[in-house]
């Protein structure tokens, strides 16, 4: 029970991340698999943020005059999670107006349908 | 047999990734660089909130690539639906009194709101993507409530433009004088607390502030227009 | 002495002033590529002596590391800084005529932000960063891939974006289970600590960190997206794509596996790896009709043969397959100028539509089969030397298991040999079309391949001028220890 505390974090996190692979690798229809990578992104930024955590700390912000010895916790991996997460927009954005492209030449969404380029 | 095969895969990853983390605990005492950070990270830059003084100038040059990772995804957008042809003219069906009124009223408090965010990044939570995200919401409420108005695209181009090009021209100052290294931060670092404290770092923030809302907004504008 | 962080910032604020310039006149749009990396190219050569006798350590922001992220611009970096800016302005200046339809302002801001985040990765020394000019790279090209607007283009586009995306994300998880183990993000720092945590936690991040960055180096099997992708893209995009971006992507590799990791024991995989790319590529490039398509799956066969050589982890290994990634680049780059314009001219992709080329577009026609001789590994052209060391490399180890493998890149070659020849032979000897006129490619386009023909010639026959800077990348990359005292002092 005590392990299952501990790691709640981040088994919540790897279990985000592997629906979101399963979902691109089983889906069919395109939306959902766009859908399965922003899913994919906010494990992966959930786990980020979980590995920074000090037991008992605060936001490393020094809002009061004194918060001199307070446990904060790890700064750095709050940064690294504000750059994937705009990395994670950046890449859905550009997914959903290749989307609408696709859309309009096929009339379809369907992946195994939009098969023109064989071997 | 897919579902199978991907079943089969993530099992092994997951295996794989459990060994792993067996040796990272949770809540661990701090690490180096992080006890660095929060115990220099003051007098060095002049910035209360740790987080803003790691982002923009201990790893500032990765906030810089990530301003430009914005920045080509907009571009892309704009580029893949150029060529695009409209099949046919929806009619777009006027808002309600209430909804239009409403819409109007929030506009200003919410682009005041997310103005307020990264002004004062350097002193409470949030910061140029923070408040760049919430004036993008300002121009989505827009576009759901008021439907019909679109915001001019040579204006907004502009702001992206010019706001990297202020991001990039801080950091070559920061070059040419003081010491010689891309991003120094060479304003004087002011008092503790206030707001025009910590040198470079509201510039910087204000400009990515512009800049984030200005592309949201701008691939915003383009997706809606497509539909 | 330059510093050499303007390699990055300055293309990267040029790209960001191409709308203001816009404003001014639309004519003098597709200059500023042109110029940007006429000064990337500049400061790299100007760099090179500097470089060759001690490394250069920029600290970004004024702090030391591993508190600040810093470039480490090495041989290796300077030497690929280099080959990115002098293939960049050669396609841009292509570019200058080919570019003809869509929205041309966005097509050259993208160029010039890809190949800024392909600057930004070979000249890092800081594994986030490292990833997210990765992301710059791999984003300007999924969108150029789809520049064209057209049924192939755009379902290539979303091929490549979804694989791309995957790979990229399981990268970010290598590199939050990097930082988890050793508190820092330095390149340098995680290598000086490598041997404080147990080996099964640090195969897991590297194995994830070697599929991410294995998407984009199209390692087998990671290579779906290739085919279509290089393919479809406009010619000048997939010269860059074929030339560029999958050599950055090794360079990541290498950089991953030989610095930081140290690992020689999973070279020998990646060794074995890198020739069932190199067969797998080349026999499917023997069954093509479309001749991009074959020479996107040649490029795949020559990636696999680079990873061969750096798999073999000795320094000659290490020399030739550096050589290779410089032969392929310089000759992948003059085989898709010369064909964007052949195909522009006869109207379609098919090889059999070709027929004839060699009296209607004799310079164009002469360079391909140039770059062709030069791929396959005849002298007096690039290919030669560079094939030569990494086969006298592998028979230098001695082993039987090298020796079998060697068989096996010969028997690659002579493939290669086979289907090029078919190519240069309908360009020249298959029909008689005594009727045609000469409509040579415009001088835009001439330029960049003349000076590439003039390149590879040189090179192939007085290779000594690139091996002193090869043996110090070579040293470079194998020798960890002096990495992480360069940097860590």
């Amino acid at each position: 029970m005590n392990f299952i505390h501990n790691y709640i974090y981040y088994i919540g996190a790897f279990g985000l991340v592997f629906i979101g692979i399963y979902i691109i690798l089983v889906k069919r229809n395109l939306i959902k698999v766009i859908i399965g990578l922003s899913i994919l992104d906010t494990g992966i930024n959930l786990f980020l943020i979980s590995i920074g955590y000090i037991s008992k700390g605060t936001a490393p912000i020094f809002s009061k005059i004194d918060m001199e010895n307070a446990p904060m916790v790890d700064p750095v991996p709050q940064a690294l999670v504000l750059t994937a997460i705009v990395i994670g927009v950046a890449v859905l954005a550009l997914a959903l107006s290749l989307a609408i492209r696709l859309y309009h030449h096929y009339g379809t969404l369907n992946l195994r349908k939009i098969k023109e380029q064989r071997w | 047999m897919r579902r199978i095969i991907s079943l089969i895969l993530l099992a092994v990853v997951a295996l794989g990734i459990a060994l792993c983390v067996i040796h990272i605990p949770f809540g661990a005492p701090k690490t180096k660089v992080g006890n660095y950070y929060i115990d220099k990270g003051r007098e060095q830059t002049g910035a209360t909130n740790i987080v803003t003084s790691v982002v923009v100038n201990y790893r500032g040059f990765d906030t810089l690539g990530e301003v430009t990772v914005l920045f080509v995804a907009a571009i892309g957008v704009s580029a893949v639906l150029a060529t695009l042809k409209k099949k046919f003219q929806k009619k777009i069906e006027p808002p309600s009194l209430v909804l239009n009124a409403g819409c109007r009223f929030l506009f200003p408090l919410v682009l005041f709101f997310g103005a307020y965010i990264f002004i004062h990044g350097h002193l409470t939570p949030g910061g140029g993507f923070q408040g760049g995200a919430i004036i993008a919401s300002a121009f989505l409420l827009t576009y759901l409530g008021c439907r019909g108005r679109r915001i001019s695209e040579s204006r907004s181009k502009l702001t992206e433009s010019l706001s990297g090009l202020v991001f990039v021209l801080v950091g070559l100052i920061g070059l040419a004088i003081g010491g010689h290294y891309f991003l120094y931060n060479f304003l004087p670092k002011g008092v503790l607390h206030s707001l025009l404290s910590a040198g470079i770092i509201p510039i910087i923030y204000i400009a990515i502030g512009f800049k984030v809302g200005s592309e949201i907004a701008g691939i915003i504008d383009k997706l809606v227009e497509e539909s | 002495m330059v510093n050499p962080v303007l390699l990055i910032a300055v293309p990267l604020g040029l790209s960001f002033t191409i709308p203001l310039f816009g404003l001014i006149s639309r004519k003098i749009e597709k200059y500023v590529p042109v110029v940007a990396l006429i000064f990337n190219l500049v400061i790299s050569s100007i760099l090179i002596p500097e470089v060759i006798k001690q490394p250069i350590n920029v600290f970004i922001g004024g702090f030391q590391p591993p508190f600040c992220i810093n470039l480490v611009v090495g041989p290796v970096g300077i030497l690929f800084s280099a080959l990115i800016a002098l293939v960049g302005l050669l396609a841009s200046i292509y570019a200058l005529d080919y570019i003809r339809e869509g929205a041309k302002q966005l097509y050259h801001m993208l160029y010039l932000l890809l190949l800024t985040g392909a600057t930004g990765v070979v000249l890092t020394g800081d594994i986030f960063n490292l990833f997210v000019f990765f992301e710059i790279l791999c984003i300007s090209s999924y969108a150029l891939v789809a520049y064209l607007g057209d049924k192939a283009g755009i379902e290539s586009a979303v091929k490549y974006l979804i694989q791309g995306a995957m790979g990229s994300s399981l990268m970010l998880i290598g590199i939050g289970l990097l930082y988890g183990l050793f508190g820092t993000l330095n390149m340098a720092d995680i290598a000086s600590n490598i041997d404080t945590v147990s080996s099964i936690s640090i195969f897991v991040p590297m194995v994830l960190l070697i599929t991410g960055l294995g998407v984009e180096a199209a390692i087998f099997p990671l290579n779906a997206w290739l085919p279509d992708a290089h393919s479809s893209a406009p010619s000048s995009i997939s010269a860059i794509l074929s030339g560029i971006a999958i050599k950055v992507g090794i360079y990541a590799v290498a950089r991953v596996v030989f610095t930081i990791f140290g690992a020689s024991s999973i070279l020998q995989f990646l060794a074995i790896l890198g020739l069932l790319t190199l067969l797998i590529g080349e026999v499917s490039a023997f069954c093509q009709s479309n001749i991009k398509r074959l020479l996107a799956y040649s490029s795949i066969g020559q990636i696999g043969l680079v990873v061969f050589a750096l798999g073999m982890g000795i320094s000659y290994g290490v020399v030739g397959g550096l050589f290779q990634l410089i032969s392929h680049a310089l000759s992948k780059a003059l085989l898709f100028f010369a064909v964007g314009y052949m195909i522009y001219r006869s109207g379609s992709m098919d090889i059999s539509k070709l027929e004839g080329m060699g009296k209607q577009m004799p310079l164009t026609s002469f360079a391909f089969t140039i770059g062709a001789f030069s791929l396959v590994g005849l002298p007096p052209f690039i290919g030669f030397p560079s094939k030569f060391l990494i086969i006298r490399a592998a028979l230098s180890k001695q082993e039987l298991l090298f020796t079998i493998l060697v068989a096996f890149v010969l028997l690659g070659t002579v493939i290669e040999g086979a289907y090029f020849f078919r190519v240069v032979q309908v360009l020249y000897f298959k029909g008689n079309h005594t009727d045609l006129q000469r409509e040579e490619a415009p001088i835009p386009a001439l330029i960049p391949i003349v000076i590439l023909m003039v390149l590879i010639v040189a090179i192939g026959v007085y290779p000594k001028s690139l091996t002193r800077m090869l043996n110090s990348a070579s040293s470079e990359l194998l020798n960890r220890v002096a990495y992480i005292r360069s940097v860590l002092r």
